[in-house]
């Protein structure tokens, strides 16, 4: 098989979310998370998504037969491997013509978990010792390596990743056997605990080794299992937590094969997948916790709205809020305002007193905003303060016939889409 | 009404805009020569100044920015200058005066007409400076060096020699503006911006084989059944597309 065969088959199989390959890439190609950390792309596919690294496979083959999977044993697909000299020689002609940001590499596994670890970091290896590659590596560990082998993932890759997949227990068992919360628990806390142990080292001895200096990340699958979006986000807060990750990456459920135990979805759940995003960037940039925002009453993120617009709704006493006044942390929770608008008041209000009209040309979003701030005391929302009247209000500038239909639904999460890229929530 | 006239680069800019302050009256302007002496008519009433290259004007003009402008306001000079928008040289006198007169509060005021101009050209080139970053595709040639082509809307090549710099440091590297014919030229170690209007280019032997490699994975990397050719227009407008290997 020739190494354009054998690139073509290895790049179409990692490019599904679902599967050892996926880096989580948000869905869109805008997402603050679709470019390496850099935040440099390179191209555009023609489904819109953001190129900066050279996505592959090193083979396709898997002893493993994890359920919602297109490289699963028992699915029937056209297989290949590359060579680790392949692999760095590759990826080292791409970045040398500034096609790619750096390489993401990840596996079926082939033979056992040990054997397909060596590869690839062999790989690695290779690609910054023989070619001097300085660019970005984002290595896939594999569950169940050897722990001495797992260790060496961080001294090459820039970021490393393990898949939680499922977000429970129950569901790993079920979907993916061979796969429990213990073998993808148990590497992460261990690669979890080598990066804080170099980060102290080099804090005291600044020629130490870095360690996965750009983190780790992980990725669940939304949809293939009953979870509820309130556990979903109790597990993220709780990797953000204890674990330090660095990002935690959600993918809606696409079936790319039958299979019983799955369910028959329609169509991938794409809206909550991006309010799951949405209400995961309140984690890490808003000051948000998971209880704010979801409950065991209301266990599901809301559809329709925001997550931000749905707790300022439910928390009306707190607005409207001064814009001239307000602390950074209190204009963050506004909806409409988003980090880089938070900023730009803080300034500009230095320089005199912010009028409603201001608002606007500082970036925010003043068809959410108006109903939650004033400026110089003057209030330009609705009359009478009711959560269920700002609700029909908000509805009605996306469909003037006042019922959320589907399409109705689909622009709303356009529009919010193009607010994760800006950060305007 | 005065024309104050600069001859292109920006020490003459510089030296423009402190004449502008000097002496101009609150209706003057700052052009480019070119644009003057172009096919366009001259305006009729208008008196046309040729500012000259004056490096100890130019060098007053940074320190005001610097002195009397906040961290930022230098960088915004510098950039809405390589914007090459024909209002940028008028946008930036009002600038200047406004700094004269506020002091670095001026960068904070962000709901002025006069701030926002400048910051949105700043923004601009700033924007497309971080885009080619990743459009810049390099050929490999017979003798080993690296050649790109690039055709930027604002003149932002002198913005991302750093950066390849830095990336391709044990190369030798051409980044070639076909638009305003001028190159970075990094050879063994020492970077030149020069004029450069063509290039005669061997490709090394095997390069196609790693261009078919790359458009093949470009290709690859799409998953049809999410088409969206919009999204992609958006993200690489058509007008870039022409020198990037994987559209070509
Ligand atoms: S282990 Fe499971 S998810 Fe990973 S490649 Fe094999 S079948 Fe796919």
């Amino acid at each position: 098989m020739d190494l354009q065969r054998k690139l073509e088959i290895l790049a179409d199989s990692a490019k599904y979310d679902a599967s050892c390959a996926s880096s989580g890439s948000d869905r869109g190609g805008r997402g603050a998370g679709a470019a390496h950390i850099s935040g440099v792309c390179h191209s555009w596919t023609a489904d819109g998504r953001c190129v900066s690294l050279l996505k592959v496979l090193m083979t396709n083959e898997c002893v493993y037969d994890c359920a919602y999977c297109v490289n699963r044993r028992s699915n029937d697909v056209p297989r290949a491997s590359l060579t680790p000299d392949e692999i760095a020689s590759l990826a080292f002609e791409f970045y040398k013509r500034n096609y790619i940001e750096g390489l993401f590499l990840s596996s079926g596994i082939a033979g056992s978990p040990d054997r397909t670890m060596e590869l690839l970091l062999e790989a690695v290896r290779k690609l910054r010792r023989e070619f001097r590659f300085n660019g970005y590596v984002h290595l896939k560990v594999i569950p169940g390596a050897d722990r001495t082998l797992i260790d060496q993932a961080g001294l090459w890759a820039d970021r490393v990743s393990v898949n939680i997949e499922l977000p429970t227990d129950k569901s790993l068992r079920l979907l993916a056997p061979g796969k429990t919360k213990e073998t993808v628990l148990g590497p992460m806390d261990r690669l979890a605990g080598r990066i804080a142990a170099y980060r102290d080292e080099r804090r005291s001895i600044k020629s130490a080794p870095a360690y996965a200096p750009a983190g780790q990340s992980t990725q669940l699958i939304i949809g293939a299992t009953p979870e509820t979006d309130l556990e979903i986000m109790k597990l993220s807060e709780a990797l953000y937590g204890k674990m330090r990750l660095k990002r935690v990456y959600y993918s809606a459920f696409v079936p790319v094969s039958r299979d019983s135990r799955l369910p028959a979805l329609a169509e991938p759940p794409l809206l909550r997948e991006h309010r799951l995003y949405q209400a995961d960037w309140l984690l890490r940039f808003y000051g948000f916790t998971a209880d704010e925002l979801l409950d065991e009453k209301h266990p599901e993120l809301d559809l329709a709205f925001d997550p931000k617009t749905v707790w300022a709704l439910n928390n009306l006493e707190r607005f409207p809020l001064e814009v001239n006044t307000a602390d950074y942390e209190a204009l963050l929770r506004v909806p409409g305002i988003g980090v880089t608008s938070a900023r730009r008041i803080l300034r500009a209000r230095r320089a005199g007193t912010l009028k409603l009209d201001d608002l606007k040309k500082l970036g925010v979003v003043m068809k959410r905003a108006v109903y939650f701030v004033t400026a110089a005391g003057k209030y330009a929302g609705i009359k009478k303060e009711s959560g269920e009247a700002i609700k029909v209000k908000l509805l009605e500038h996306k469909n003037p016939n006042g019922q959320l239909d589907l399409f109705g639904r689909l622009e709303l999460a356009k529009e919010g889409l193009a607010a994760t890229v800006t950060g305007q929530l | 009404m005065r024309r104050y006239l600069h001859d292109g680069s920006f020490t003459g800019f510089l030296t423009a805009l402190a004449l502008a302050l000097e002496r101009g009256g609150a209706d003057c302007a700052i052009a480019p020569q070119r644009a003057a002496g172009g096919a366009s008519e001259p305006e009729l009433f208008a008196e046309y100044i040729s500012a000259g290259s004056d490096p100890g004007r130019a060098a007053a003009m940074r320190e005001l920015f610097e002195r009397r402008g906040s961290a930022g306001s230098w960088r915004h000079a510098r950039y809405a200058f390589l914007s090459e928008n024909p209002g940028s040289g008028t946008a930036l006198l009002a600038y200047a005066r406004l700094l004269l007169e506020k002091g670095p509060a001026a960068d904070d005021m962000l709901a002025d007409g006069r701030v926002r101009r400048v910051h949105a050209l700043s923004a601009a080139v700033g924007g497309e400076a971080h885009m080619f970053k990743g459009f810049v595709r390099f050929t490999e040639l017979a003798d080993g060096a690296l050649y790109s082509r690039i055709e930027p809307e604002h003149n932002i090549l002198p913005l991302i020699t750093g950066h390849f710099r830095a990336r391709l440091g044990g190369f030798n590297w051409v980044i070639h503006d076909a638009r305003r014919t001028s190159a970075a030229l990094y050879f063994k170690g020492r970077l030149v911006i020069a004029p450069l209007e063509k290039a005669r280019l061997e490709e090394d032997a095997g390069e196609a084989l790693v261009r078919e490699l790359w458009k093949h994975f470009f290709r690859t990397a799409a998953i049809k059944e999410r088409e969206n050719p919009q999204l992609q227009r958006r993200n690489v407008p058509l007008k870039y597309r022409k020198n990037l290997t994987e559209f070509g």
